[in-house]
């Protein structure tokens, strides 16, 4: 099944837009007294960390933005667990997986409030502090245009751009929240004998190595865990990280999050994306650096 | 022409009575405001600089560390008139270094500062802007940046004031303004939202900590600390979510029945050790008034570009 093709046989020619007439309307709708008042549209105040070009391809399925809303955690770490020991360091894990979880209930919550179906574009800003895990989620709120409130659905909370969301559901997916998992592991010490053997020799120090891969195993299992127990299909989008604390560089990490998604359609929907061939060489030794950049 | 604003230097005045506009647009946003009917009249800023002094600001510094390790004299420093919370210590007397006083406020000096310093720099702007019968500033850019180590802070605000072509020049003098500038203002437009005015706000929450919070947050395991190793930090993640919502009802007070579009939160946090810690939220962003009803453009065409 693909999507119905656009209007014509090219690109398709958008509506013959007087952007002039509409930038003079728009400025006399400034000019009213009344503020929402007089709007066409019975002002329903948003609030949207979206672009336009986000916003407007959320219209184009039938969807709008209504809220920013944010989530966060921030779980303790105890004192001594960085300290060289052996296998995970589980309270760490836990701190992050907790603040994980708590972010995610506290912008479930705020978007229930504002009456949003899901959550798109969050920004996950996480750090690991040597004795608190930092978890914070911001992101704005959207629902269906003509949405009564009534879902038998949960709400999602989702790292997706507007356009990936809506590019996911012309394809007949749905996002479901967020996956993570994230394991903190000790490289054990060599013994003697290994360390004096290495001495002086470029070889794999397989105590690393191994962490890593212990780290990493925990951390996808849970990751996956996570999107079962949404009933999802996958995780898209998938972020790691890998590599030793900046504060204690004989334990690991790997930390991964992602995008839960399920096919809601009976099948996957071909998007039939066309083909461009932009035809302007880039140009090189010209910069027309704007004023508003960075 | 408006009558230019006597304050506004003499320079200033002559600059732009001779005529060639400048811009700060780039030529792609320059040709999409020309399409859609806005002319550029003139690169207009403003600045401000401020004070600015976030610790122990309004004179409360000095009492603050002295009145912490006696017990409950710390709630009456932070009668701030804005958000505050106690959190005392259930431990009761222990020690003169224990904290057995704690407490979130919003630093709203802090606040005023700063919406002192943006506002009269983005006044000082629009004023410019009117000065030369502009009906609009777009393509918006505010910064804040110190001057100097010395805490001195510089606000800037700056863009291109424009005309629009057989336009009803603002109602009450004031041009409108907007961080968008060029396609994406075209799309604004089309889409069927004027562009009000750029909306910022800030919010700034301190935590002083209590004890519980002071061991959660450097790790000690002191029998004190009646919570559970690996808590959550219920104190500052209390002053995380306040702070954000402040600065999300401070833009929503000024949006009036408006919304707010392309906004960007960004909060920072700057941590001073014992679990004591100062967050600021930033939130701007477009505040947009619906001019025509909902109506979607076309889906777009999902392409794929060869290279």
């Amino acid at each position: 099944m693909t999507l119905p093709a656009p209007p014509g046989d090219g690109l398709p020619a958008p509506g013959p837009v007087d952007l002039k007439a509409e930038m003079v309307r728009a400025t006399e709708a400034l000019g009213r007294s009344a503020p929402g008042g007089s709007a066409p549209a019975k002002a329903t105040r948003m609030m949207s960390d979206l672009s336009i070009d986000e916003e407007l391809v959320l219209h184009s399925i039938g969807w709008e933005p209504i809220e920013l809303v944010s989530g966060v955690s921030i779980h303790s770490v105890p004192m001594y667990v960085w300290n060289w020991g052996q296998g995970e360091i589980e309270y760490a894990s836990a701190a992050y997986a907790r603040s994980f979880a708590r972010a995610t209930e506290r912008i479930h919550a705020e978007c229930t409030k504002a009456g949003g179906r899901g959550v798109v574009g969050v920004h996950v800003e996480w750090e690991v502090h040597r004795h608190h895990v930092d978890v914070a989620l911001v992101g704005t709120a959207v629902r269906p245009v003509d949405w009564n409130g009534l879902s038998p659905d949960p709400i999602f909370v989702s790292d997706l751009s507007g356009r990936d969301f809506a590019l996911l559901h012309n394809a007949g997916w749905e996002p479901l929240g967020l996956a993570a998992g994230a394991s903190f592991v000790y490289a054990p010490r060599r013994s003697v004998g290994t360390a004096v053997k290495q001495k002086g020799q470029n070889v794999e120090l397989t105590n690393f190595t191994e962490a890593m891969y212990a780290a990493r195993e925990s951390a996808m299992e849970r990751m996956q865990t996570s999107a079962l127990g949404m009933e999802g299909t996958g995780v898209v989008e998938v972020k790691v990280t890998e590599g030793p604390m900046a504060f204690a560089h004989h334990a690991v990490a790997f930390t991964a999050y992602g995008t839960v998604v399920r096919l809601r359609a009976g099948e996957h929907r071909h998007v039939g994306a066309r083909m461009v061939l932009p035809l302007d060489d880039p140009v090189l030794g010209f910069d027309a650096t704007a004023l508003r950049g960075g | 022409m408006g009558e230019a604003p006597a304050d506004l230097p003499e320079a200033a005045v002559r600059r732009f009575a001779e005529g060639a506009f400048t811009s700060g647009l780039t030529v792609p946003d320059f040709a999409a405001c020309l399409q859609m009917g806005l002319e550029p009249v003139g690169f207009v800023q403003g600045y401000c600089v401020m004070q600015w002094q976030w610790y122990g600001m309004g004179g409360m510094g000095l009492g603050m560390g002295l009145g912490m390790g006696m017990g409950g004299y710390g709630a009456q420093y932070a009668n701030t008139g804005g958000y505050s919370e106690n959190w005392p210590c259930p431990h009761g007397m222990v020690s003169a270094e224990h904290r057995a006083w704690g407490q979130n406020f919003e630093q709203t000096w802090v606040e005023t500062a700063w919406t002192e310093g943006f506002t009269s720099s983005y006044d000082r702007m629009v004023e410019e802007a009117a000065s030369v019968g502009a009906h609009g500033i777009v393509g918006v850019v505010d910064t804040n940046q110190p001057l100097s180590d010395m805490g001195v802070l510089e606000f800037r605000v700056q863009g291109t004031a424009v005309r629009v072509t057989d336009g009803v020049p603002p109602a009450d003098g004031r041009p409108w303004t907007t961080y968008l500038a060029g396609q994406r203002l075209a799309k604004l437009v089309e889409a069927g939202y004027a562009p009000v005015s750029i909306a910022a706000a800030v919010a700034s929450v301190r935590v002083w900590a209590n004890c519980i919070t002071e061991n959660l947050t450097e790790g000690s395991n002191s029998m004190y600390s009646m919570a559970q190793p690996g808590s959550e930090i219920d104190q500052t993640v209390k002053a995380h979510s306040v702070v954000r919502r402040l600065a999300r009802r401070r833009v929503r007070d000024q949006l009036d029945h408006d919304s707010l579009h392309g906004a960007a939160m960004a909060t920072t946090e700057h941590e001073l050790g014992q679990g004591d810690a100062e967050l600021q939220c930033i939130l701007r962003g477009n505040r947009v008034r619906r001019f025509k009803g909902f109506d979607p453009m076309p889906a777009p065409v999902p392409t794929v570009r060869l290279l």
